[in-house]
């Protein structure tokens, strides 16, 4: 058993966009389907953020599947172009739990150019926010067009900061061509079903 | 002592750090060092890691490694192990002992999965297969002291230290005993010269400065260590020891070790 016989599914995007609580979201959806999750946290303070999930996660999922990964202050690196330490926390969640189906794997904040090693990820989400800029997907970023599924997050927030969600839409949709993206709240999880849908299309039943 | 081309790539390939194998994520205790206000300048950080390379790199990890390159050169697995063994024994910090092994493991799985051809023929490969008994990859068919060794980190039964994979790879590429020890040691020093980039606020220049200045004891001490025993190998840095150990209990980290 190792990182390769787990589904992977890595989140990117720019610090705060909602990462974390994307994982908070997706988490107990995938449990209450009878999915064994593994959660590792890149972020960059990672065992505080990791003890984050371990607080929120106590009645879903066992300690030692909830994992911090330092990254020296590189977290693109962690993600591309050098994933060893991150397969090597997978590898421990494997050898401690073979029946393992999935791991989420929260990058540290980042820019828009962060994308996930395919080695690192089989599944890639890249989650931006509306209160960035209605412009991040127009800008074209690696993360933005490369992702698996682009994840547009704090739908709530679009009328206070002035986004407009049909010029997201349309940029979006431009930019990602056949690629999917979902409008998501994780405030109060529109749309993180339909987030859950696609990596369980795209990678748990594959 | 030089060399071949292609060994020289091999050294060049080991010693940088696009080699992905998680270097960039140990300080050593660098981050606690900085996190307590102890390395202000470029001379202290040049002082902080002379005693690194003198106390730890040189007495420590340049003995493993170059008793697994003599243990690889002439084929000896059992030797190979004793090293592997020690220098986990007098590797004192739980962090250091981790990022060494990670480390470790990480390359032998690497160029298991890119070097592998270099079994089939190529002469810049192995330098001494032995014949596998039983078990093995198919009976009859040389297995190099390399797999093996990798096999046992794998299924557990050796902690697989980065500098004792780093000896055993370096010499089945045919790197040259006191180079290998150089290329992991410089490597080392640009590791925690770019760890000490990240965390403080020191220019490139001053960085590069401090790569410069170093360069007589990165020799100095490979070439005092190079022919150690392994039973000399113990490392004397109560200090960067303390801070490694402080280090696993501290608050804010950016850095595994
Ligand atoms: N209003 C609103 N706030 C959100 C939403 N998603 C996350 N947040 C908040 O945004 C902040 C940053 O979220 P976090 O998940 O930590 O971002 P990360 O850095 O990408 O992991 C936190 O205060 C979250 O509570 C959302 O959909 N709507
Ligand atoms: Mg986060």
């Amino acid at each position: 058993m190792g990182y390769r016989d787990v589904a992977k599914v890595g989140l990117g995007g720019p610090v705060g966009s909602g990462k974390t609580a994307m994982v908070k979201c997706l988490v107990p959806r995938l449990v209450e389907k009878g999915y064994e999750v593994g959660v590792i946290a890149n972020d960059i303070m990672t065992q505080e953020d990791a003890d984050v999930f371990r607080e929120s996660f106590a009645d879903l999922l066992p300690e030692d599947l909830v994992e911090g990964v330092e990254t020296g202050a590189c977290p693109h690196t962690g993600i591309r172009e050098d994933p060893s330490m991150n397969l090597a926390a997978i590898d421990e969640f494997t050898e401690r739990h073979p029946e393992l189906d999935v791991v989420l794997v929260e990058s540290g904040g980042d820019n828009l150019a962060a994308t996930f090693n395919p080695e690192l990820a089989d599944y890639f989400l890249f989650v931006i926010s509306v209160a960035e800029g209605e412009d991040i997907p127009r800008k074209r970023g690696p993360g933005v067009t490369q992702a698996d599924l682009l994840v547009v997050n704090k739908t709530d927030l679009a009328p206070h900061v002035d986004a407009d969600l049909d010029v997201i839409e349309a940029d979006a949709s431009e930019v990602r061509g056949e690629d999917p993206f979902v409008f998501t709240n994780c405030k109060n999880g529109d749309g993180v079903d339909e987030t859950l849908d696609h990596i369980e299309r795209e990678v748990l039943f594959a | 002592m030089t060399t071949n081309a292609d060994a020289f790539l091999a050294a060049l390939r080991l010693s940088d750090s696009f080699l992905p194998v998680g270097g960039y994520t140990a300080s050593y205790g660098l981050e606690q060092y900085v996190n307590e206000d102890r390395i202000e300048d470029g001379d202290a950080l040049q002082e902080l890691i002379a005693a690194y390379l003198r106390r730890v790199v040189g007495p420590c990890e340049t003995v493993a490694l170059a008793n697994a390159h003599e243990a690889s050169a002439t084929d000896d697995l059992e030797a190979l192990l004793a090293v592997d063994e020690r220098l986990h024994a007098v590797t004192m910090p739980r962090e250091f002992r981790e990022s060494s092994t990670k480390a470790g493991a990480k390359l032998c799985e690497l160029l298991e999965q890119t070097d592998s051809r270099r079994t089939a023929g190529d002469p810049t490969g192995n330098s001494g297969g032995k014949v596998a008994g039983d078990g093995g990859a198919g009976c009859g068919e040389p297995v190099d002291l390399e797999s093996t060794f990798a096999d046992a980190i794998a299924a557990d039964e050796t902690p697989g230290h980065y500098p004792v994979v780093f000896g055993v790879v370096a010499q089945a590429r045919g790197v040259s005993r006191l180079e290998a020890c150089l290329a992991h040691a410089h490597a080392f020093v640009t590791g925690l010269l770019g760890a000490a980039q990240r965390l403080g606020r020191f220019g490139h220049t001053a960085i590069q400065t401090v790569l410069a200045d170093l360069r007589p004891t990165i020799r100095t001490v490979c070439e005092r260590h190079v022919d150690d025993e392994p039973r000399a190998m113990a490392s004397f840095a109560p200090l960067a020891e303390i801070m490694g150990m402080r280090h696993e209990r501290a608050e804010r980290r950016l850095f595994m070790s």
